[in-house]
């Protein structure tokens, strides 16, 4: 199977617009509120991104996604994701006849290199909560993937937040699912969908 | 109230960085979009760039300990804001050596994320990347959570005895390894009696009555965990270094002591203090082995000092004594040829 990076680059986009008057609230309750703007407009940016140099033969679509997340999106939980959108890109980039199990391995990479850099656990209310088992259910498929995702950032709901900003409003935030969490489950859903449609 | 004397419109960072390049051209060059800075010169038997970073603030802290002997680059943030990871990314790049770069980091939560996904990206460049946490305020000392110490006046002593041994030419592990050491061997602690002047309402940014002390105090203006009566100087620095020296790990009688300005207190009062650290050291057993007397990691002009003691192995009072020719850094013993 083939992977299409630029269906699921445009898929991405268009969800983070729909849902980004949800992502905001729930950022409003935990956070500082920007999570909505930053990943629409980081989307928006990669989009851009990718279409100016697409005609050069430039920068692939994760490679766009992880070069604006990392350098022009804001608050901590933008760059982090840029780390998981670049270790997918340079394994799609060495991708051989299988680019699922490359996509699996960046996804992998992601993780522990966000793992690395925040250094918070599943459990801790993160992001981290939807792409550990996203990442794990890779295998069996990106639509298990997506799953997982889902399932992971539902779980969030019930967790209380020991990193990040969250961390200060304590047991305010339980029964809403962390908006970091929910944005890991909305790009394995675009991931699914754009391998669906082939 | 009574604003500082910063240009008019908004951030007074770039225009404090392009002043800074130009007083010390001969040492530094700054680089605009993303900022960061580069020292002119380096030994070239130092084969592992020494970089660091943090908000802003905290002059001379850290641009002025680039140069020879001491930091190869630096990222600095908007005031009291960690720099972003891009700035991080290109101050590491160019001042990576041969055998890859250490970040030296204060512990704060921003710093940590930054100088971690700028190290995640040079590594995927090829670059390898260690990092040195300073993590010596004993006023943050806590079991109950996770932060740990916050990083503040023994950043000066890691930066110096690092380059030094940087300048030995050793290997990346083995200088990441050390530079732990020198971290976990010091303690600071602070004391204010006024805290900084906001930027924005030219107000003290926390309030303190005439005779009280802010004990423990942060950096960036962070309360301390108590507000004391001012006691006398002499028993307050007794008070301090008993807590220091309760503080330190174990190890040699032979220490350092940083005597710091936190940025609005001046040098006739700092050596004052010094007088008293030393003979307060020495009725302690403790030989004052190396000293560092002025304003180095301030929180802009917050009326205060802080105390750092370092416990000094051996073979490390050579690194505290060999040349640096930096902007900020006071001890050149002697000419670099």
């Amino acid at each position: 199977m083939a992977f299409d990076q630029e269906a699921v680059l445009r898929r991405f986009a268009q969800a983070a617009e729909d849902a980004h008057a949800e992502l905001t609230e729930l950022d409003q309750r935990s956070g500082d509120g920007d999570f909505g703007d930053n990943l629409r407009g980081g989307l928006r940016d990669a989009v851009l991104r990718f279409e100016k140099s697409a005609g050069d033969g430039g920068v692939s679509a994760f490679g766009a996604l992880g070069e604006v997340f990392l350098d022009e999106v804001g608050g901590t939980s933008g760059p982090l994701l840029g780390l998981l959108f670049t270790e997918i890109a340079h394994a799609l980039d060495g991708a051989g006849t299988d680019p699922v199990a490359a996509f699996g391995e960046g996804a992998k990479a992601g993780l522990a290199a966000i793992q690395r850099v925040g250094e918070a656990r599943v459990g801790d209310r993160t992001l981290v909560d939807a792409l550990a088992p996203a990442v794990e259910a890779v295998p069996q498929g990106f639509a298990a993937a997506a799953r997982a995702a889902r399932e992971g950032a539902d779980r969030t709901a019930d967790l209380r937040a020991r990193m990040g900003r969250a961390s200060y409003v304590g047991e305010r935030v339980k029964g809403e699912p962390d908006p970091g969490a929910v944005g890991i489950a909305l790009f394995f859903r675009t991931v699914a969908e754009a391998a669906d449609q082939r | 109230m009574s604003l500082p004397f910063h240009p008019a419109d908004g951030d007074p960072v770039p225009p404090a960085l392009r002043g800074f390049a130009r007083a010390h051209a001969d040492l530094v060059e700054l680089h605009e979009k993303p900022a960061h800075l580069v020292a002119r010169h380096r030994n070239p038997a130092r084969r592992v760039g020494l970089v660091s970073g943090g908000g802003s603030g905290h002059e001379p802290l850290h641009a002025g300990f680039l140069g020879r002997g001491m930091l190869d680059a630096v990222a600095p943030g908007k005031v009291f804001a960690s720099p972003h990871n891009k700035q991080v990314l290109e101050a590491s790049r160019k001042a990576a050596g041969p055998a890859g770069v250490i970040h030296v980091v204060k512990n704060y939560t921003g710093d940590r994320i930054n100088f971690g996904i700028a190290a995640e990206r040079l590594r995927l460049e090829g670059i390898v990347v260690r990092r040195v946490l300073v993590d010596d305020d004993l006023a943050t000392e806590s079991d109950e959570t996770a932060t740990g110490r916050r990083g503040t006046g023994a950043t000066v002593v890691v930066e110096k005895l690092l380059g030094a041994a940087a300048d030995t030419g050793l290997g990346l592990d083995e200088l990441a390894d050390l530079g732990a050491e020198f971290a976990a061997a010091s303690r600071s602690l602070a004391v204010a009696s006024r805290a900084q002047t906001s930027m924005h309402t030219g107000r003290p940014s926390f309030e303190l009555e005439a005779g009280e002390l802010e004990y423990g105090v942060g950096i960036h203006g962070e309360r301390a965990q108590k507000t004391i009566d001012r006691p006398g100087t002499e028993e307050l620095v007794d008070r301090m270094l008993d807590e220091l020296v309760a503080g330190l790990p174990e190890g040699p009688d032979e220490v350092l002591a940083v005597v710091n300005g936190m940025g609005g207190t001046t040098l006739l009062e700092l050596y004052g203090l010094h007088d008293l650290v030393a003979a307060g050291l020495e009725r302690r057993g403790l030989t004052l082995a190396g000293e560092l007397v002025g304003t180095f990691v301030p929180a802009l002009d917050m009326a205060g000092f802080s105390l750092t003691l370092t416990r000094l192995q051996p073979e490390w009072k050579a690194w505290w004594t060999a040349p640096a020719v930096t902007p900020a850094f006071p001890r050149t013993i002697e000419e670099v040829a």
